[in-house]
Protein backbone atom coordinates (compact mmCIF):
# COMPACT_ATOMS: atom_id res chain seq x y z
CA UNK A 1 0.00 0.00 0.00
CA UNK A 2 1.46 3.20 -1.27
CA UNK A 3 0.75 6.72 0.59
CA UNK A 4 2.18 9.72 -0.50
CA UNK A 5 4.24 11.33 2.90
CA UNK A 6 2.53 13.69 3.76
CA UNK A 7 -0.76 11.62 3.68
CA UNK A 8 0.90 9.08 6.07
CA UNK A 9 2.43 11.83 8.37
CA UNK A 10 -1.40 13.08 8.64
CA UNK A 11 -2.71 9.98 9.31
CA UNK A 12 -0.60 9.56 12.08
CA UNK A 13 -1.11 12.89 13.70
CA UNK A 14 -4.82 12.47 13.59
CA UNK A 15 -4.42 9.28 15.22
CA UNK A 16 -2.30 9.90 18.30
CA UNK A 17 -4.60 13.55 18.45
CA UNK A 18 -7.36 11.20 19.53
CA UNK A 19 -8.68 12.11 23.17
CA UNK A 20 -7.00 10.11 26.14
CA UNK A 21 -8.57 10.19 29.44
CA UNK A 22 -6.19 9.97 32.23
CA UNK A 23 -7.55 8.52 35.58
CA UNK A 24 -9.58 11.25 37.29
CA UNK A 25 -7.86 9.69 40.52
CA UNK A 26 -4.56 11.84 39.73
CA UNK A 27 -6.56 14.52 41.02
CA UNK A 28 -7.31 13.29 44.31
CA UNK A 29 -3.53 12.36 44.29
CA UNK A 30 -2.68 15.87 42.81
CA UNK A 31 -4.76 17.42 46.16
CA UNK A 32 -3.61 15.39 48.81
CA UNK A 33 -0.06 15.65 47.79
CA UNK A 34 -0.12 19.55 47.42
CA UNK A 35 -2.12 19.16 51.13
CA UNK A 36 0.90 17.90 52.57
CA UNK A 37 3.09 20.32 51.24
CA UNK A 38 4.51 23.05 53.88
CA UNK A 39 1.66 25.62 53.72
CA UNK A 40 2.81 28.08 51.06
CA UNK A 41 0.01 30.98 51.24
CA UNK A 42 -0.82 30.33 55.05
CA UNK A 43 -3.10 27.74 57.03
CA UNK A 44 -5.72 28.64 55.20
CA UNK A 45 -4.10 26.93 51.68
CA UNK A 46 -4.32 23.67 53.94
CA UNK A 47 -7.81 24.20 55.19
CA UNK A 48 -8.69 24.66 51.50
CA UNK A 49 -7.27 22.00 49.99
CA UNK A 50 -8.71 19.89 53.12
CA UNK A 51 -12.23 21.05 52.33
CA UNK A 52 -11.92 20.19 48.62
CA UNK A 53 -11.10 17.00 49.85
CA UNK A 54 -13.45 16.40 51.98
CA UNK A 55 -16.72 18.36 50.20
CA UNK A 56 -19.91 16.29 50.00
CA UNK A 57 -20.56 16.04 46.64
CA UNK A 58 -23.72 14.66 44.92
CA UNK A 59 -23.92 12.16 41.89
CA UNK A 60 -26.52 10.68 39.94
CA UNK A 61 -26.02 7.42 39.10
CA UNK A 62 -26.90 4.50 36.42
CA UNK A 63 -26.46 0.93 37.34
CA UNK A 64 -23.86 0.49 35.20
CA UNK A 65 -22.06 4.16 36.59
CA UNK A 66 -22.73 2.48 39.55
CA UNK A 67 -20.15 -0.23 38.67
CA UNK A 68 -17.95 1.77 37.59
CA UNK A 69 -17.84 3.89 40.35
CA UNK A 70 -17.06 1.12 42.84
CA UNK A 71 -14.14 0.20 40.31
CA UNK A 72 -12.96 2.80 40.70
CA UNK A 73 -12.82 3.49 44.49
CA UNK A 74 -11.41 0.15 44.32
CA UNK A 75 -8.84 1.42 42.16
CA UNK A 76 -8.13 4.65 44.74
CA UNK A 77 -7.78 2.38 47.92
CA UNK A 78 -5.15 0.09 45.79
CA UNK A 79 -2.91 2.99 44.78
CA UNK A 80 -3.66 5.04 47.82
CA UNK A 81 -1.79 1.87 50.05
CA UNK A 82 1.25 1.55 47.09
CA UNK A 83 1.47 5.50 47.23
CA UNK A 84 2.20 5.35 51.06
CA UNK A 85 3.96 2.29 50.37
CA UNK A 86 6.18 4.43 48.08
CA UNK A 87 6.50 7.54 49.18
CA UNK A 88 9.47 5.93 51.97
CA UNK A 89 11.91 7.47 50.18
CA UNK A 90 14.58 4.55 48.39
CA UNK A 91 17.77 4.12 50.25
CA UNK A 92 20.43 5.74 49.38
CA UNK A 93 23.09 3.63 46.69
CA UNK A 94 19.44 1.56 45.58
CA UNK A 95 18.76 0.84 42.13
CA UNK A 96 15.32 0.77 40.53
CA UNK A 97 13.95 -2.48 39.46
CA UNK A 98 11.42 -3.55 37.39
CA UNK A 99 9.98 -6.92 37.46
CA UNK A 100 7.60 -7.97 34.48
CA UNK A 101 5.42 -11.15 34.40
CA UNK A 102 3.41 -11.92 30.95
CA UNK A 103 0.46 -13.72 32.79
CA UNK A 104 -2.55 -13.18 30.39
CA UNK A 105 -4.94 -15.02 32.63
CA UNK A 106 -4.25 -14.33 36.05
CA UNK A 107 -6.67 -11.80 38.03
CA UNK A 108 -4.06 -10.83 40.52
CA UNK A 109 -0.13 -10.59 41.09
CA UNK A 110 2.21 -10.32 44.05
CA UNK A 111 6.00 -9.94 43.86
CA UNK A 112 7.30 -11.41 46.92
CA UNK A 113 10.95 -11.74 48.00
CA UNK A 114 13.78 -11.30 50.68
CA UNK A 115 12.84 -7.03 50.05
CA UNK A 116 9.28 -7.29 51.42
CA UNK A 117 9.28 -10.28 53.69
CA UNK A 118 7.92 -12.50 51.66
CA UNK A 119 4.90 -10.77 52.13
CA UNK A 120 2.09 -10.31 49.45
CA UNK A 121 0.40 -7.48 50.26
CA UNK A 122 3.16 -5.44 49.79
CA UNK A 123 4.09 -5.39 46.31
CA UNK A 124 0.69 -6.04 44.25
CA UNK A 125 1.58 -5.93 40.28
CA UNK A 126 0.21 -4.08 38.56
CA UNK A 127 -1.41 -5.06 34.88
CA UNK A 128 -0.29 -3.04 32.13
CA UNK A 129 -2.35 -1.81 29.10
CA UNK A 130 -1.80 -4.85 27.09
CA UNK A 131 -3.57 -6.74 29.92
CA UNK A 132 -0.88 -9.82 29.75
CA UNK A 133 1.60 -7.97 31.78
CA UNK A 134 1.76 -7.48 35.07
CA UNK A 135 4.52 -4.88 36.54
CA UNK A 136 6.44 -4.07 39.83
CA UNK A 137 9.04 -1.59 40.33
CA UNK A 138 11.10 -1.92 43.55
CA UNK A 139 14.30 0.10 44.62
CA UNK A 140 16.95 -2.66 45.78
CA UNK A 141 20.43 -1.65 47.58
CA UNK A 142 23.09 -3.85 46.28
CA UNK A 143 22.48 -7.40 47.71
CA UNK A 144 21.26 -10.51 46.89
CA UNK A 145 17.52 -11.25 47.44
CA UNK A 146 14.89 -14.47 46.73
CA UNK A 147 12.20 -13.36 45.11
CA UNK A 148 9.04 -15.24 43.31
CA UNK A 149 5.91 -14.05 41.97
CA UNK A 150 2.64 -15.59 43.58
CA UNK A 151 0.21 -15.83 41.13
CA UNK A 152 -3.77 -15.63 42.01
CA UNK A 153 -2.92 -15.98 45.51
CA UNK A 154 -1.69 -19.44 45.37
CA UNK A 155 0.45 -20.66 42.44
CA UNK A 156 4.30 -19.83 42.99
CA UNK A 157 6.33 -19.42 40.12
CA UNK A 158 10.21 -18.60 39.99
CA UNK A 159 12.22 -16.52 37.00
CA UNK A 160 12.96 -18.92 34.41
CA UNK A 161 15.14 -16.45 32.98
CA UNK A 162 17.24 -15.94 36.54
CA UNK A 163 18.92 -18.43 38.40
CA UNK A 164 17.01 -21.13 40.98
CA UNK A 165 17.17 -20.84 44.47
CA UNK A 166 17.83 -23.74 46.40
CA UNK A 167 14.75 -23.39 48.96
CA UNK A 168 14.52 -26.63 50.52
CA UNK A 169 13.06 -25.04 53.42
CA UNK A 170 10.11 -23.74 51.81
CA UNK A 171 9.63 -26.56 49.24
CA UNK A 172 8.49 -23.73 46.82
CA UNK A 173 10.36 -22.18 43.50
CA UNK A 174 12.40 -19.12 43.55
CA UNK A 175 14.52 -17.11 41.91
CA UNK A 176 17.89 -14.98 43.44
CA UNK A 177 18.80 -11.81 41.57
CA UNK A 178 21.92 -10.26 42.81
CA UNK A 179 22.53 -6.11 43.02
CA UNK A 180 25.93 -5.09 42.67
CA UNK A 181 27.46 -1.59 43.85
CA UNK A 182 28.08 -0.36 40.86
CA UNK A 183 26.33 -2.19 38.15
CA UNK A 184 24.56 -6.00 38.21
CA UNK B 1 -0.77 27.97 22.10
CA UNK B 2 -3.07 25.13 21.33
CA UNK B 3 -4.40 25.16 24.84
CA UNK B 4 -7.76 26.83 25.62
CA UNK B 5 -9.51 28.20 28.61
CA UNK B 6 -13.25 26.96 28.91
CA UNK B 7 -15.60 28.50 31.75
CA UNK B 8 -13.54 30.06 34.94
CA UNK B 9 -10.48 31.82 32.63
CA UNK B 10 -7.04 30.40 33.94
CA UNK B 11 -5.93 33.28 35.14
CA UNK B 12 -9.12 33.71 37.84
CA UNK B 13 -8.26 30.38 38.99
CA UNK B 14 -4.52 30.75 38.84
CA UNK B 15 -4.91 34.13 41.60
CA UNK B 16 -7.66 32.15 43.65
CA UNK B 17 -5.01 29.72 44.39
CA UNK B 18 -2.28 32.40 44.55
CA UNK B 19 -4.85 34.07 47.45
CA UNK B 20 -5.08 30.74 49.44
CA UNK B 21 -7.85 28.66 47.70
CA UNK B 22 -6.00 25.62 47.28
CA UNK B 23 -9.16 23.86 46.22
CA UNK B 24 -9.26 25.75 43.28
CA UNK B 25 -6.19 24.48 41.68
CA UNK B 26 -8.23 21.24 41.31
CA UNK B 27 -10.34 22.89 38.72
CA UNK B 28 -6.51 23.69 36.97
CA UNK B 29 -5.92 19.80 37.38
CA UNK B 30 -9.10 18.46 35.97
CA UNK B 31 -8.63 21.25 33.26
CA UNK B 32 -5.53 20.24 32.05
CA UNK B 33 -5.38 16.08 32.69
CA UNK B 34 -6.38 14.86 29.61
CA UNK B 35 -4.51 17.13 27.31
CA UNK B 36 -1.34 17.11 29.07
CA UNK B 37 -1.91 13.54 29.29
CA UNK B 38 -1.93 12.84 26.17
CA UNK B 39 1.63 14.35 25.43
CA UNK B 40 3.05 12.60 28.60
CA UNK B 41 1.28 9.18 27.28
CA UNK B 42 2.86 9.46 23.27
CA UNK B 43 6.15 10.97 24.72
CA UNK B 44 6.81 8.04 27.63
CA UNK B 45 5.29 5.20 25.69
CA UNK B 46 3.49 4.27 28.60
CA UNK B 47 0.61 5.09 30.98
CA UNK B 48 1.77 4.56 34.01
CA UNK B 49 5.30 6.50 33.53
CA UNK B 50 2.75 9.15 31.95
CA UNK B 51 0.75 9.29 35.46
CA UNK B 52 3.70 9.55 37.49
CA UNK B 53 4.86 12.74 35.27
CA UNK B 54 1.68 13.81 34.83
CA UNK B 55 1.11 13.89 38.60
CA UNK B 56 4.96 15.12 39.36
CA UNK B 57 4.03 18.40 36.79
CA UNK B 58 0.62 19.29 38.55
CA UNK B 59 2.70 18.66 41.94
CA UNK B 60 5.71 20.86 41.14
CA UNK B 61 3.50 23.78 39.01
CA UNK B 62 1.60 24.69 42.22
CA UNK B 63 5.18 24.65 44.27
CA UNK B 64 6.15 27.37 42.03
CA UNK B 65 2.85 28.93 41.15
CA UNK B 66 4.17 32.64 42.17
CA UNK B 67 6.75 32.05 39.72
CA UNK B 68 4.13 32.10 36.72
CA UNK B 69 4.45 35.39 36.13
CA UNK B 70 1.44 35.46 33.59
CA UNK B 71 -1.72 33.49 34.89
CA UNK B 72 -3.45 34.22 31.11
CA UNK B 73 -0.94 31.97 30.13
CA UNK B 74 -0.53 29.49 33.28
CA UNK B 75 -1.31 26.84 30.15
CA UNK B 76 1.68 27.15 28.27
CA UNK B 77 3.17 27.42 31.16
CA UNK B 78 2.51 24.12 32.75
CA UNK B 79 3.08 22.33 29.58
CA UNK B 80 7.03 23.76 29.95
CA UNK B 81 7.07 21.86 33.09
CA UNK B 82 5.62 18.80 31.40
CA UNK B 83 7.58 18.69 28.90
CA UNK B 84 11.18 18.89 31.35
CA UNK B 85 9.91 16.35 33.22
CA UNK B 86 9.25 13.94 30.39
CA UNK B 87 12.57 14.69 29.42
CA UNK B 88 14.08 13.53 32.91
CA UNK B 89 11.85 10.59 33.40
CA UNK B 90 12.57 9.14 29.77
CA UNK B 91 16.02 9.55 30.32
CA UNK B 92 15.66 7.94 33.95
CA UNK B 93 13.65 5.20 32.19
CA UNK B 94 16.54 4.37 29.79
CA UNK B 95 18.92 3.87 32.77
CA UNK B 96 16.45 1.66 34.24
CA UNK B 97 17.22 -1.96 35.12
CA UNK B 98 14.53 -4.14 33.44
CA UNK B 99 13.68 -7.65 34.35
CA UNK B 100 11.57 -10.02 31.78
CA UNK B 101 9.65 -12.55 33.02
CA UNK B 102 8.27 -15.53 30.62
CA UNK B 103 5.60 -17.37 31.56
CA UNK B 104 5.55 -20.21 28.79
CA UNK B 105 2.29 -21.81 29.72
CA UNK B 106 0.61 -18.92 29.39
CA UNK B 107 1.43 -17.32 26.48
CA UNK B 108 0.61 -20.51 25.06
CA UNK B 109 -2.90 -20.32 25.88
CA UNK B 110 -3.34 -16.32 25.20
CA UNK B 111 -5.29 -15.20 22.34
CA UNK B 112 -3.74 -14.52 19.05
CA UNK B 113 -4.37 -11.22 18.04
CA UNK B 114 -7.09 -10.85 15.54
CA UNK B 115 -7.15 -8.81 12.51
CA UNK B 116 -8.21 -5.69 14.08
CA UNK B 117 -6.94 -2.93 11.83
CA UNK B 118 -6.93 -1.01 14.28
CA UNK B 119 -5.25 -2.59 17.02
CA UNK B 120 -2.55 -3.26 14.17
CA UNK B 121 -2.52 0.51 13.16
CA UNK B 122 -2.21 1.79 16.98
CA UNK B 123 0.43 -0.90 17.32
CA UNK B 124 2.56 0.21 14.75
CA UNK B 125 2.28 3.71 15.72
CA UNK B 126 3.17 3.31 18.90
CA UNK B 127 6.08 1.54 17.86
CA UNK B 128 7.22 3.55 15.38
CA UNK B 129 7.40 6.69 17.51
CA UNK B 130 9.14 4.78 20.30
CA UNK B 131 11.80 4.38 17.97
CA UNK B 132 12.89 8.15 17.55
CA UNK B 133 15.32 9.72 19.01
CA UNK B 134 13.60 11.65 21.83
CA UNK B 135 14.07 14.63 20.31
CA UNK B 136 12.19 14.36 17.26
CA UNK B 137 9.86 12.71 18.95
CA UNK B 138 9.41 15.92 21.25
CA UNK B 139 9.08 18.16 18.55
CA UNK B 140 7.15 16.01 16.15
CA UNK B 141 4.43 15.46 18.86
CA UNK B 142 4.49 19.26 19.62
CA UNK B 143 4.46 20.67 16.29
CA UNK B 144 1.44 17.80 14.67
CA UNK B 145 -0.12 16.60 17.69
CA UNK B 146 -0.39 19.63 19.99
CA UNK B 147 -0.44 21.54 17.15
CA UNK B 148 1.93 24.50 18.36
CA UNK B 149 3.71 27.21 16.51
CA UNK B 150 7.59 26.61 16.30
CA UNK B 151 8.27 29.78 17.82
CA UNK B 152 5.87 28.52 21.38
CA UNK B 153 7.71 25.44 20.70
CA UNK B 154 11.40 27.17 21.05
CA UNK B 155 10.22 28.91 24.36
CA UNK B 156 8.95 25.25 25.72
CA UNK B 157 11.97 23.50 24.72
CA UNK B 158 14.88 25.93 24.69
CA UNK B 159 16.02 24.60 21.16
CA UNK B 160 16.35 27.35 18.24
CA UNK B 161 13.22 27.46 15.56
CA UNK B 162 15.63 25.81 13.18
CA UNK B 163 17.25 22.91 15.23
CA UNK B 164 13.46 22.75 15.48
CA UNK B 165 12.47 22.12 11.97
CA UNK B 166 15.23 20.19 11.30
CA UNK B 167 14.22 17.49 14.12
CA UNK B 168 10.08 17.12 12.80
CA UNK B 169 11.83 16.73 9.12
CA UNK B 170 13.66 13.92 10.34
CA UNK B 171 11.26 12.87 12.66
CA UNK B 172 8.41 12.43 9.54
CA UNK B 173 11.20 11.25 7.23
CA UNK B 174 12.56 8.74 10.06
CA UNK B 175 8.06 8.05 10.81
CA UNK B 176 7.91 7.40 6.87
CA UNK B 177 10.57 4.93 6.76
CA UNK B 178 9.72 2.76 9.56
CA UNK B 179 5.81 2.67 8.60
CA UNK B 180 6.72 1.32 4.95
CA UNK B 181 9.29 -0.86 6.53
CA UNK B 182 6.29 -2.42 8.80
CA UNK B 183 4.33 -2.48 6.02
CA UNK B 184 6.26 -4.80 4.16
CA UNK B 185 6.14 -7.12 7.12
Amino acid sequence: MFEPMDDAIERIARHLRRPVHIDPALDGRVMREITALPARAGARSLGAAWRWVRRPRQFTLTPLGGLAAAAALATVVVLSRMDSGSSVPPPAESRVFQFVLVAPRATQVSLVGDFNDWDATRTPMRRARSEALWTAVVPLTPGRYHYAFLVDGSRWMADPTAPVARDEDYGTPSSVLTVGGGGS
Amino acid sequence: MGIHSVGTSDAALVRRVQAGDTGAYADLVGRYRDRLGRYALHMLGNREDAEEVLQDAFVRAYRSLARCDDPERFGAWLYGILVNRCRTAGARAARRARRFVHDPAALETAPLAGPDERTEWDDMVRWALARLPPESREAFLLKHVEDLEYEDMARLTGAGVSALKMRVKRAREQLQVMLKEAERV
